[in-house]
C-alpha cells in the first residue's frame, strides 16, 4: 500500500525526469508512428476524392501523341447511305437492352491519326467543336466505356467539316473501327456537309448504316426519324458577350446581315429596303475596313458600319437565307439575339424539327415569296411576335447555345426513341421554363361525365368511436349510389368489433386494419376502392341525409377533377401578421371544402400518398391535422380550380352543435390550422387554392314548387 | 547507453518504415489498374493542348461559300415550298374545286362530298382553286380514273382516298398531294402528303359514335393487355399473363385469355399493335375505346401526324423487344396513363368518328399550310376542344381562347359588355339598361337594333359608355362577332329581359370561374320523346337542365365567332326562320364544344311574375319549333345536349343567418 503510494508519488515526477534524456525520444516514436497509421488510412479508406480532384487517371497527353493508324489503299469502304433505313430497320436495339433507367448508353473510339499509304494524313485530327462534344457526351449520363455494354457507338473521326477531310479515305476509316458492322448503331455528327459545286445537304462519306446527326439536311437526304437535324454551331458568336435583349418592337422591323447571299435575292432584298426604307436593314460584307479589325465581326450598308452578331438585337425578324448549304450559323446568332429567324431556304430540316416547334419561334417562307416577306410578316401580330422573340432566345438557350447542348439535345432524340415510353413531352422540349411555371396541366383534363351507374366508395375514418360509427354507416349506406363501404380502422391497440355486431347493410362493407395510426392512411390508395369516386367521410359525421349525400355525388359527376364537399372554409390574408390565416366563419366565399365529408376522385389518393410536394405528408402525420387542407392544396395545386361546396349545410355533428362543431372552436386548434396553410404555401411555392362565392344547390332548392317533384326534397338548411 | 543506442535505433527504423510506407503507397495505387479504384470510368482525355485545337469551320471559310440558287426538286420527291403555288389562296375561305366523277357516286364518295359541302371551304371554278381535289375511289379492278384535264402536273392537286384501295400507275402523281388512308412511312412525304386513317367501310358521315371511356382512370379489373388479331379482333390477357409476347410464342398457356371474334372494341388499357397495314383498323378500334395503342414498329404512318402529337396518345414501340415493352407498361406510372387514356378519346372525338371530321381535318392541315405564321399552334390540335372548334382566325395565342386559361395561367378580362338585341318594337329597355349598369363589372352596353324602327336618339344616361349597333333584323346577328365588343365575356339580353344588377354581378362572379360554359337564369330541358319518336324540350321547371335561354346569359365572345363562321349557313338559316331556335341552337353549339351542360344561376321570382315566361308560350302547339331541336340533331349528328342537375347560388343563399351577413341579398328578396 505504502510502496504503491511512493509509486504514485513518483509517478509524475518521472516525466520531469525523463526530460533531459528520453522524452524527445518517445514523443518523436509516438508521432512517426500516429502518422504513419495516419497516412495508411488516409490511403485505405479516403480514394476518390483525391483522386477526381487530381484526375489522377485522366491521361494528361497531346492530341499530336496519338497513335497514327495507316489505312491501306484497298481497305474497304462502307457502302453508301441507306435512304430507306428507319429504326426499326437499320438500328439494333438488342444492344441497348433491357435499362431501368432508360438511358442510352453511348461509348466513345478512342483517338487515333489516320494516314494514307503515302503518310498523308485523311483529315485535322480533331477539331476544337468535336473534341468539346465528345468531352461533353463523355461527361453525360450517356457515357460508357465498355464497349460490349454500349447502345451508340460515336466514332472519335471528325466530320463535322466535310472540307476538312477526305471523302473516301475518311470512309475507309470508319469501316475498321472495331464494331463497326455496316454502320449500325454509329453516330457520326456533321454540320457542314457537301462541297463545291453541287453542296450535297448530307455529309458525303460513304456511311451505310450510320446515323447523321447533320446540319442543313434537305427533305430529300434526311431521313425522318432515323437522323437528326442539329443546328450549325456559331464559332465566332460564342466569344463575343451578348447581354440578353428583352422582347419588344425593335428599331429595324427586318433585317438582313448574311454576307454571302445570291446576287438575285440580294437584289430582292434591297428592293424591299427601298421601298420599306427604314424598317428595313440589308447588311453586306465591308469592303475597306482598316487593317486589324476583324472582318467577320462587321457588317455594312454603304459607308457605316455595324457591329455583328451585336446589330441583329436591332432586329425583330431576321432573315435565315439559305447560301450554298442549308443550314447557316446565323441561325444560332439570331435566336441568341432574340430575333425571330425568317428562314428562305426551301426544303431545309430546321434544326431539331423532330421535337422542336418550330413555328412557335420563326417564319418560313418560301424563297419565290422574297418580295412578298415584309407584307406576311405584318400580317403577324404584336403579342405573336414577342411570343415568338421570347420562344427564339429560350430555343438558343436550351438547344443552341453550346456543343454541349447540341449533343446533348441529339443524344436526348435518339434515346427517346428508343425508350418511347419515357420520352420528353412536347411540353418539355418546348415551353420556356417561364411557362412550365405558371401553367397547370389538370391529370383529368377530359371532359367527361362520368356514368351514375358506377357510384362511389365511402371511406370511413375510424379510431374507437363504435358507436357514432354504425351511425354513419346506416345513414351512408341509405344512399343509392354507394356502391361500397370501406372503414379505414386505424386503432392498432383494439380490434375492431365483431362480424356480427357490424351494421347489415346492402352494400359490401369491407374493414382495412391500419399498421399505424396516421392521418395519411385516409387517403391511401386502397386496392378496395373499385369506382373512380371516393366519399371520404369522418367517423362522426351523422347530420348529412341520404339526400343531400346522393346530390353531392351527382355534382361530383358534374366536376370529377374536383374536390366536392360539404364543410367549407376559407384562407385569407393577415395584413397585420402579413401571413395566411384559416377561416371557419360562415363567410360568403369558400376556398376549400374538408374531407371529413367529400367526394373526390381516386386519383387524388395516389397523388396524395406519393407524389404529395415536400414533407407534407410526413408533416401532418406527425401533427396528427390538416390533411384536408393539405388535400385541398394538393388537388388545387395540380387542377387549378376551386373546391365545390354542395348544399347550405353547416353543421354536421350535432344539431346543437354551433357552426364550428366541438373541436374546431378551440382557439389553438385555429392557431395550428393557420400554421397549416402557411407551411403548405412555402412548401408549394405558392397559394394554390382559389376563392369562389358559389356552391352547389339543386336545381329547384328553395324555389316555390312542391317539394314531393323535387328530387332532392331533403335538403338540410344549417 | 545501450538503451539509448537501443532506443535510437528503433527510432530510425520506423521512421524508415514511414518513409517507405509514404513512398510505396503511390507506386502500389498506380500498379493497380485505375476501374477498380476510381469507379468514374475512364473518360474521353483532357487533352493538354485543346486549347489550341482548330475550330471546325475557319472565319472566312463560310462567307467564301458559293451562293447557288436551289436545284431543282428530284424526281417524284416534293415539298411544299417547291410543289405547291399559294398565289391562288388568297383570300377568305379554302377555295376548292371537286372534279365530278362519271358513273354512279358510291356511297363513300357521297359522304366525302358532303363533307365538303359542309367544310367552311368554298367551291369554285377549276381555274380559281386554290385546291383541286381528285377523289380516288375504290375502282373496279383495273380500272383507273382518267388523268384530268386540268392536271397541269398535279401542281395543286389532292388526291384524296380514304380506303387503300389505290391506284397509282395509269398517271404519275407528280406535284400532287396524296391524301390516304395509313401510308407506308418509305413513299410519304412529311409535310406535303397527309396521313388518313383508315376508316372502316360503314364510318358514319356525321357525329359519329362518341367515345367509349366511361371514367378517367382505367377499371381496376381491365386487362392490361389487349392483342391486334388478324381477322379484325382483339385477344385480351389477364394482368397476371404479363410477359406474354405477340408472336404466338406463349400460345401454350391461352388460359385467362379471352378471344373476342369480330370488329368488337377491345376492353384494356393497352392495345398492342402489329405494325403491318392491315392492322391500321385496330388503330382506330382502340382509340376509339379509350385502350391506348401500342404500335409496334409501325410501316405506316400515323394519321395526321403533321398536326397531331401522337406520343401524347399512344406508344411507339420496337417489335423487338417484346418483355421491355411489356414491362416498360406494367411499370408505366398511374399519371402517364390516365393522360394517355384521355388523349386517345380527345383525339377520336376531335378527328376520327365521322366522315366529315376526317375530311374537315385534312382540309384544316392544308389551310394550315397556307396560313403559316397565323396557323393554328400545336397546342389547339392537340388539347380538347381541337383545331376543328378552336379557330386560329379568332387568335394565334391559346391564351386568348376560353378553353386554355388554366394550361397557359391566364385569365380572361374581368369585366363584361352588355348586348341587349331590340327586336320587335316595343318599350325601349331602360330599366334593364339601368339595371346591368349599375353593376361593377360592366365595361360597356351595347344596344343591336334589329326593329323596324329607327333607333331613338337620345338614350339614357349611364355609367358606362352606350353604344347603339345597327343590326340585320336577323336573329342570328345577335350572334355575329362585333368589333365593338372589347371584353371576353359577353351578358346577350333582349329588350323583354328582366334583370337585377346582383344577379348580373353574382352570375359574372360565377361565369369567371367557368369561362369556357355559359352561365344563364332561365333554363329548358330536353328529352327523348319516346312517342313521337324525337327530341322534344320544355320550359317547365323540372329537376334539371339543359339549355339556358340567351335573352339572358354570359359567355365568352369566342362563341360568337363560332357561331358566325364554323356553324353551317343551314343551320343558321333555320334558326332566322324560328327565333326560339336560335336559343337552342347557341347551347348546341357550347355543349358540342365542351361536351359539359350550362350553368344555372338564381333568378327572382318576380321577374317570372312580372312578365310573360322568356319561352315562347304553347311550345307543344308550335310543331315546327319543336322540330328544330330535331333537325339541329340531324345536323349535328348527334345530341350534344348534356344534362345537369344543379344551380349556383351565393355561398350563404336563403341561409338562416342575418341578412347583413349575406352579399348578394337582394337575390333573396320573395
Amino acid at each position: 500500500m505504502c510502496a504503491s503510494v511512493k509509486y504514485n508519488i513518483r509517478g509524475p515526477a518521472l516525466i520531469p525526469r525523463m526530460k533531459t534524456k528520453h522524452r524527445i525520444y518517445y514523443v518523436t516514436l509516438f508521432s512517426i508512428v500516429l502518422l504513419g497509421l495516419i497516412a495508411t488510412g488516409m490511403f485505405q479508406f479516403w480514394p476518390h476524392s483525391i483522386e477526381s480532384s487530381s484526375d489522377w487517371n485522366v491521361e494528361k497527353r497531346s492530341v499530336r501523341d496519338v497513335p497514327v493508324v495507316r489505312l491501306p489503299a484497298n481497305s474497304p469502304s462502307p457502302e453508301r447511305g441507306d435512304l430507306s433505313c428507319r429504326m426499326h430497320t437499320c438500328f439494333d436495339v438488342y444492344r441497348c437492352g433491357f435499362n431501368p433507367k432508360n438511358k442510352i448508353k453511348v461509348y466513345i473510339y478512342s483517338l487515333k491519326k489516320y494516314v494514307d499509304d503515302a503518310g498523308v494524313p485523311v483529315s485535322n485530327t480533331i477539331s476544337r467543336e468535336y473534341n468539346e462534344l465528345l468531352t461533353a457526351i463523355s461527361d453525360s449520363d450517356y457515357y460508357t466505356d465498355d464497349i460490349s455494354r454500349a447502345c451508340l457507338f460515336v466514332p472519335s473521326i471528325d466530320v463535322l467539316n466535310q472540307n476538312t477531310l477526305r471523302t473516301e479515305e475518311t470512309a475507309q476509316a470508319l469501316a475498321q473501327l472495331s464494331r463497326w458492322d455496316r454502320g449500325t448503331n454509329h453516330l457520326l455528327f456533321n454540320m457542314l456537309p457537301g462541297g463545291p459545286p453541287d453542296y450535297n445537304t448530307a455529309l458525303d462519306v460513304p456511311r451505310d448504316r450510320a446515323l447523321l446527326a447533320g446540319g442543313g439536311f434537305s427533305t430529300w437526304t434526311y431521313r425522318q426519324g432515323y437522323d437528326v437535324s442539329i443546328p450549325v454551331y456559331s464559332p465566332l458568336s460564342a466569344e463575343v458577350d451578348l447581354p440578353e435583349k428583352g422582347p419588344g418592337p425593335r428599331r429595324y422591323f427586318l433585317l438582313s446581315s448574311q454576307m454571302a447571299v445570291h446576287p438575285e435575292y440580294r437584289e430582292d432584298l434591297e428592293a424591299l429596303q427601298a421601298r420599306h426604307g427604314e424598317s428595313v436593314l440589308v447588311l453586306d460584307k465591308c469592303t475597306n475596313l482598316s487593317e486589324g479589325v476583324l472582318w467577320v465581326r462587321k457588317r455594312c450598308r454603304e459607308h457605316q458600319v455595324y457591329d455583328y452578331p451585336q446589330v441583329l438585337q436591332e432586329g425583330t425578324f431576321c432573315v435565315v437565307l439559305r447560301g450554298a448549304r442549308l443550314g447557316q450559323a446565323v441561325l444560332s446568332d439570331v435566336l441568341r439575339a432574340g430575333c425571330v429567324p425568317v428562314v428562305i431556304a426551301d426544303s431545309y430540316i430546321l434544326p431539331f424539327s423532330e421535337v422542336l416547334d418550330w413555328k412557335r419561334a420563326s417564319v418560313v417562307v418560301p424563297e419565290e415569296k422574297i418580295p412578298d416577306v415584309y407584307g406576311i410578316l405584318q400580317s403577324i401580330p404584336q403579342r405573336q411576335i414577342e411570343e415568338m422573340q421570347r420562344q427564339a432566345r429560350w430555343f438558343w438557350e436550351a438547344y443552341f447555345q453550346s456543343i454541349k447542348a447540341i449533343a446533348m439535345a441529339t443524344l436526348q432524340i435518339i434515346n427517346d426513341r428508343i425508350y418511347p415510353y419515357a420520352a420528353l413531352s412536347y411540353e418539355e422540349w418546348n415551353d420556356p421554363p417561364a411557362v412550365k411555371w405558371s401553367s397547370v396541366s389538370n391529370p383529368l383534363f377530359l371532359p367527361l361525365i362520368p356514368p351514375q351507374s358506377q357510384g362511389f366508395t365511402a371511406i370511413v375514418l375510424t379510431y374507437d368511436r363504435v358507436e357514432s360509427l354504425f351511425r354513419v354507416i346506416t345513414e351512408v349506406s341509405k344512399v343509392p349510389s354507394l356502391s361500397k363501404l370501406l372503414v379505414v380502422w386505424n386503432n392498432q391497440n383494439k380490434n375492431p368489433p365483431e362480424d356480427s355486431v357490424w351494421p347489415k347493410i346492402r352494400v359490401p362493407l369491407k374493414v382495412v386494419r391500419t399498421a399505424e395510426n396516421k392521418l395519411s392512411n385516409r387517403f391511401f390508395p386502397y386496392d378496395e376502392i373499385e369506382t373512380e369516386a371516393v366519399l371520404a367521410i369522418d367517423d362522426d359525421i351523422i347530420m348529412l341525409t341520404s339526400d343531400e349525400l346522393q346530390f353531392g355525388y351527382e355534382v361530383w359527376r358534374e366536376f370529377p377533377d374536383r374536390l366536392v364537399g360539404y364543410p367549407g372554409r376559407l384562407h385569407l390574408w393577415d395584413h397585420e401578421m402579413n401571413k395566411w390565416k384559416y377561416e371557419s366563419e360562415w363567410t360568403n366565399e369558400v376556398s376549400m371544402v374538408l374531407t371529413g365529408a367529400a367526394f373526390y376522385h381516386k386519383y387524388f389518393n395516389y397523388l396524395y400518398t406519393y407524389k404529395m410536394p415536400g414533407d407534407i405528408k410526413n408533416w401532418v402525420d406527425a401533427h396528427m391535422n390538416c390533411e384536408d387542407i393539405a388535400m385541398n392544396f394538393l388537388v388545387a395545386n395540380v387542377t387549378g380550380k376551386a373546391v365545390i361546396k354542395v348544399t347550405p349545410r353547416k353543421k354536421f355533428k350535432c344539431p346543437e352543435c354551433t357552426a364550428i362543431d366541438g373541436l374546431s372552436l378551440d382557439q389553438t386548434h385555429m392557431v395550428e390550422r393557420s400554421e397549416c396553410i402557411n407551411k403548405f404555401a412555402s412548401v408549394f411555392g405558392t397559394m394554390p387554392l382559389k376563392v369562389v362565392e358559389h356552391r352547389a344547390d339543386p336545381v329547384l332548392y328553395k324555389d316555390d314548387f312542391p317539394e314531393k317533384l323535387k328530387s332532392f326534397p331533403n335538403i338540410g338548411s344549417l | 547507453m545501450q538503451s539509448w543506442r537501443r532506443k535510437s535505433l528503433w527510432l530510425a527504423l520506423s521512421a524508415s518504415w514511414l518513409l517507405v510506407l509514404l513512398r510505396v503507397f503511390p507506386l502500389l495505387r498506380l500498379a493497380v489498374p485505375a476501374r477498380p479504384w476510381a469507379g468514374a470510368p475512364q473518360g474521353w482525355p483532357r487533352w493538354l493542348d485543346a486549347e489550341l485545337l482548330q475550330s471546325f469551320s475557319q472565319p472566312g471559310e463560310l462567307p467564301e461559300d458559293d451562293p447557288q440558287l436551289p436545284q431543282a426538286p428530284r424526281g417524284g420527291s416534293c415539298d411544299w415550298g417547291a410543289c405547291f403555288d399559294v398565289s391562288k389562296c388568297r383570300g377568305g375561305g379554302l377555295k376548292v374545286f371537286v372534279y365530278p366523277v362519271a358513273g354512279p357516286i358510291s356511297d363513300t364518295h357521297r359522304r366525302i362530298l358532303a363533307s365538303i359541302e359542309s367544310s367552311r371551304s368554298r367551291s369554285v371554278s377549276p381555274d380559281e382553286a386554290c385546291i383541286l381535289l381528285l377523289l380516288s375511289l375504290e375502282a373496279p379492278a383495273g380500272e383507273c380514273i382518267p388523268v384530268p384535264q386540268q392536271w397541269n402536273g398535279g401542281r395543286n392537286h389532292l388526291v384524296l382516298s380514304l380506303h387503300p384501295a389505290f391506284c397509282t400507275q395509269t398517271f404519275q402523281l407528280g406535284q400532287a398531294m396524296v391524301a390516304k388512308a395509313s401510308p407506308m412511312v418509305d413513299t410519304f412525304r412529311p409535310g406535303f402528303d397527309v396521313a388518313l386513317p383508315l376508316l372502316p367501310e360503314a364510318h358514319p358521315l356525321r357525329g359519329g359514335a362518341p367515345g367509349r371511356l366511361g371514367q378517367h382512370s382505367p377499371h381496376p379489373g381491365v386487362p392490361l393487355l389487349a392483342l391486334a388479331e388478324e381477322r379484325g379482333g382483339w385477344r385480351t390477357a389477364g394482368p397476371d399473363s404479363s410477359a406474354c409476347p405477340w408472336d404466338g410464342r406463349c400460345e401454350q398457356d391461352r388460359g385467362p385469355e379471352q378471344t373476342h371474334p369480330g370488329a368488337t372494341l377491345p376492353n384494356a388499357t393497352f392495345c398492342l399493335i402489329p405494325g403491318h397495314r392491315p392492322d391500321a383498323l385496330h388503330f382506330l378500334q382502340a382509340l376509339q375505346a379509350g385502350c391506348i395503342p401500342v404500335l409496334l414498329s409501325p410501316r405506316w404512318e400515323l394519321p395526321f401526324s403533321e398536326v397531331i402529337d401522337w406520343t401524347k396518345a399512344a406508344i411507339v414501340a420496337d417489335e423487338r423487344l417484346p418483355f421491355q415493352v411489356v414491362a416498360a407498361l406494367q411499370e408505366m406510372p398511374p399519371t402517364r396513363v390516365l393522360a394517355l387514356r384521355q388523349q386517345t378519346q380527345f383525339l377520336w372525338d376531335a378527328y376520327f368518328s365521322s366522315v366529315e371530321k376526317v375530311i374537315h381535318t385534312t382540309l384544316e392541315i392544308i389551310q394550315d399550310r397556307i396560313f403559316g405564321a397565323s396557323a393554328h399552334p400545336s397546342l389547339l390540335w392537340n388539347s380538347p376542344p381541337g383545331a376543328l372548334l378552336a379557330l386560329p382566325t379568332f387568335s394565334t395565342s391559346p391564351s386568348d381562347f376560353p378553353f386554355y386559361y388554366l394550361q397557359r395561367g391566364s385569365r380572361p378580362v374581368g369585366r363584361f359588355s352588355a348586348l341587349i338585341w331590340v327586336g320587335a318594337p316595343g318599350q325601349l329597355p331602360l330599366k334593364l339598361i339601368q339595371a346591368v349598369a349599375g353593376s361593377q363589372h360592366c365595361a360597356q352596353i351595347l344596344v343591336l337594333w334589329s326593329s323596324e324602327k329607327p333607333p331613338p336618339p337620345r338614350w339614357p344616361k349611364t355609367a358606362v359608355p352606350l353604344t347603339v349597333l345597327e343590326g340585320q333584323r336577323k336573329v342570328s346577328d345577335r350572334f355575329f362577332p362585333h368589333r365593338a365588343i372589347s371584353t371576353d365575356a359577353i351578358l346577350s339580353l333582349d329588350a323583354q329581359s328582366s334583370l337585377t344588377t346582383s344577379e348580373v354581378d353574382f352570375a359574372f362572379v360565377v361565369w369567371q370561374s367557368f369561362p369556357e360554359r355559359m352561365v344563364g337564369f332561365l333554363t329548358l330541358s330536353h328529352f327523348w320523346d319516346e312517342a313521337r319518336g324525337g327530341w322534344g324540350y320544355t320550359a317547365e321547371r323540372a329537376n334539371e337542365f339543359s339549355v339556358v335561354l340567351t335573352s339572358a346569359a354570359l359567355y365568352h365572345r369566342y362563341y360568337h365567332i363560332l357561331f358566325t363562321h364554323y356553324l353551317p349557313k343551314a343551320l343558321r338559316a333555320l334558326a332566322d326562320e324560328a327565333p326560339t331556335c336560335v336559343d337552342i341552337l347557341m347551347n348546341f353549339l357550347v355543349a358540342a364544344v365542351t361536351k359539359l351542360p350550362p350553368l344555372k344561376v338564381p333568378y327572382g321570382k318576380q321577374h317570372l311574375e312580372a312578365r310573360p315566361p322568356l319561352a315562347p308560350e304553347g311550345l307543344e302547339s308550335q310543331p315546327p319549333v319543336q322540330d328544330c331541336i330535331n333537325r339541329m340533331a340531324v345536323e349535328f349528328g348527334y345530341m350534344p345536349l348534356v344534362s345537369s342537375r344543379l344551380r349556383l347560388d351565393p355561398v350563404l343563399f336563403k341561409d338562416p343567418v342575418s341578412v347583413l351577413r349575406k352579399k348578394y341579398r337582394s337575390l333573396e328578396k320573395p
